[in-house]
């Protein structure tokens, strides 16, 4: 049995808006081991954004423990946080976040920056993870020069440079065309067999037919969970979809 | 943690970015700073001049002139309206037998006078002096020899010129021996005078001929009073009671009654000095208002300005948080950047003043000089100003939520 890397006991989260408390979260417990592939589902309003935050170390729970890697992380400060998700969580998200300004290499770069270990050979690294995500002789380009699915590659890389415990991605095929979000999803289920423990927050079922186990949330708790026998296999559905050059054409 | 020099490269990258705007920015700290620098160039250049041609007349010096003393300025106030003639030669022969702490007392009359040798022709200060003057106004012989005793007694017609004199009446011949004309009559050249330079009126000092005072006063101006009487002492502390003594001298010898008020007024160098350096002060202090009232003026901009820019990149600054950037990467990087901005403008002040010196220089009488000093104040203060306006836009930064702040559209 894989250790658990993500252990969550009666994570509670309680917003104050004005004089209106809202109880996004009430009482989750979640394990996820090693290696695994999961997603999260839920209708909006279920404390999915609230969870990912939590999960993400972006945000400290009301109550309750979360441990990530065996490290209480609910009582952490906020630049302690920030330290763990520089070393522990990689994020993917939905708008890919990139800076604007600055070029893939840069971008991927940016993460090693705020760094407290140095990285050995970092731009070879760099190079590395970008040739890794498909866009080797694209490091020089500004993300306004690439196509979603390159920005979201990059935003990929990025999440991995610093070799984090987790990739959390929120809907990140969201803005996608399902080519591209199925490519994007390949690249997900390679790094996962490569051993990447990934979290997927999304609300498209097909998405999270991608994962190996969903968690339904609704109303701040998590009502079911779902063990996927047989993913979608994206590389093969991706083999039985018209290439992209196919559709233009056909347009033409 | 971003590294010292990554900060300082996202800090340019985000300027150059907003290039209009960075340098509009900046040019309330460019026009504070150079305004700093420029004053203080001048002001340090006149400073450093007029100390320079009131030194270079010799030292311990003790200056009467005509007319009574008005303020402290009453030395160097052109404008007074008092009495022009009551210096005469009779007061330096008085202070020269009485007083026992004058080292050497010359009379001197000042004017300017066209000279000319055969066809060519100049208009030249003329010192008119005793022969006491080599040594107390620090006229320096390079060829030739002062005029003598017996000179000025027989008010003889002979005179010492100045190099440019030299220069533009003789060019290539040899001055010495030859024969010139000053307001028209003869006078032999038996000396050439060192150079002086210019003096902090852009005056050109050598062009000058100094003539014996009896010459002067009997045969060039038909006058009997004197410009001014110049003494000086053995040493720096007799001055003021040499000071004491001349004015007791010179107060019989006018007949001035206990209470009457002096018919002239008498400074030492460094009374004149100091009167002088208090001039500068004051237009260094006043123009270092204005110019400390722009950089405030330009802090606010900067602080105006990282606002806005601080509004702008939310998400940067959302993104940067949810990778990993603690609060103080974030201030850092602000902090870094409107000290960059502040800086630049700076510099640029710097080279602003830098470029005014250099065309005061050239095209005016007035030197200017950037002093090592002026450039370390200007660049602490573009830091400082940096800093103190950077630091709330930074802080605001820093505090950010990174939820909020990735949200941000």
């Amino acid at each position: 049995m894989a250790k658990n890397i993500i252990r969550m006991e009666q994570i509670a989260k309680t917003y104050r808006i004005g004089k209106i408390q809202v109880k996004a979260l009430r009482g989750v417990d979640m394990n996820i081991s090693e290696g695994e592939f999961v997603s999260i589902m839920g209708p909006s309003g279920s404390g999915k954004s609230t969870l990912m935050n939590l999960i993400g170390c972006l945000d400290a729970p009301t109550s309750g423990r979360y441990y990530l890697e065996d490290i209480d992380v609910s009582q952490l400060n906020d630049n302690q946080l920030a330290a763990i998700r520089n070393s522990k969580v990689g994020f993917v998200f939905q708008t890919f976040n990139l800076l604007p300004r600055l070029s893939t290499f840069q971008n991927v770069e940016l993460p090693t920056i705020y760094f407290l270990d140095k990285i050995k050979n970092k731009s070879k690294k760099i190079y590395e993870y970008i040739e890794n995500v498909g866009l080797k002789g694209k490091e020089k380009n500004k993300p306004n020069e690439l196509s979603g699915g390159e920005r979201q590659r990059v935003a990929i890389a990025r999440a991995l440079i610093n070799d984090p415990t987790i990739i959390l991605a929120d809907e990140p095929t969201g803005n996608l065309d399902s080519r591209t979000g199925e490519e994007i999803m390949a690249i997900f289920q390679q790094l996962n067999k490569e051993g990447k423990t990934i979290i997927l927050v999304t609300h498209e079922l097909d998405i999270a037919h991608h994962t190996e186990r969903i968690i339904y949330l609704r109303d701040g708790l998590i009502i079911k969970e779902e063990k996927i026998d047989k993913p979608v296999n994206a590389r093969e559905t991706l083999a039985k979809m018209p290439k992209i050059e196919d559709r233009i054409n056909s347009e033409a | 943690m971003g590294s010292f020099s990554e900060n300082i490269k996202i800090a340019f990258q985000s300027l150059f970015l907003n290039k209009l705007r960075s340098v509009l920015t900046m040019l309330g700290i460019i026009i504070g700073v150079g305004a700093v620098v420029a004053v203080m160039s001048i002001g340090s250049g006149a400073q450093d001049s007029v100390i320079a041609s009131i030194q270079g007349i010799g030292s311990n010096l003790i200056i009467v002139i005509p007319g009574s003393s008005q303020e402290d300025m009453g030395a160097l106030n052109q404008f007074s309206t008092a009495n022009k003639e009551s210096l005469k030669l009779e007061d330096v022969e008085a202070i020269k037998k009485y007083s026992r702490h004058v080292n050497g007392v010359i009379p001197v009359i000042l004017s300017a006078a066209p000279v000319t040798y055969l066809d060519k022709g100049i208009n030249a200060s003329v010192y008119a002096s005793s022969e006491d003057a080599e040594k107390v106004y620090n006229f320096e012989i390079e060829r030739g020899k002062f005029f003598s005793k017996s000179d000025v007694a027989n008010s003889a017609n002979v005179a010492c010129i100045g190099p440019t004199v030299a220069d533009k009446l003789f060019s290539d011949e040899d001055p010495l021996g030859k024969t010139m004309k000053v307001m028209g009559r003869n006078f032999k050249i038996i000396g050439t005078i060192k150079s002086k330079g210019t003096n902090m009126f852009g005056q050109d000092q050598d062009n000058a001929i100094a003539v014996p005072i009896t010459t002067a006063m009997n045969k060039l101006y038909g006058q009997k009073y004197l410009s001014m009487i110049i003494a000086d002492t053995e040493t720096e502390k007799d001055i003021d009671i040499a000071t004491e003594e001349m004015t007791r001298i010179i107060r019989k010898q006018h007949a001035l009654k206990s209470g009457d008020k002096n018919d002239f007024s008498i400074q030492s160098q460094t009374e004149i000095l100091d009167a002088l350096s208090t001039v500068t002060n004051i237009f260094t202090i006043t123009i270092g208002s204005i110019a400390a009232i722009s950089l405030l003026v330009g802090g606010i901009g900067i602080m105006n300005i990282m606002l806005v820019s601080v509004t702008e990149r939310t998400r940067e600054i959302g993104i940067r948080k949810a990778i990993g950037a603690k609060n103080r990467d974030i201030l850092i990087q602000f902090l870094t950047e409107s000290v960059v901005l502040s800086l630049s403008g700076g510099i640029m002040g710097i080279i602003f003043a830098g470029i005014i010196a250099l065309v005061l220089n050239k095209y005016s009488p007035i030197t200017a000089t950037i002093s090592p000093f002026s450039i370390l104040l200007a660049v602490s203060f573009s830091t400082f100003v940096g800093l103190f306006f950077g630091i709330y836009p930074a802080m605001r930064a820093a505090r950010l939520n990174p939820i909020e702040a990735l949200r941000f559209e």
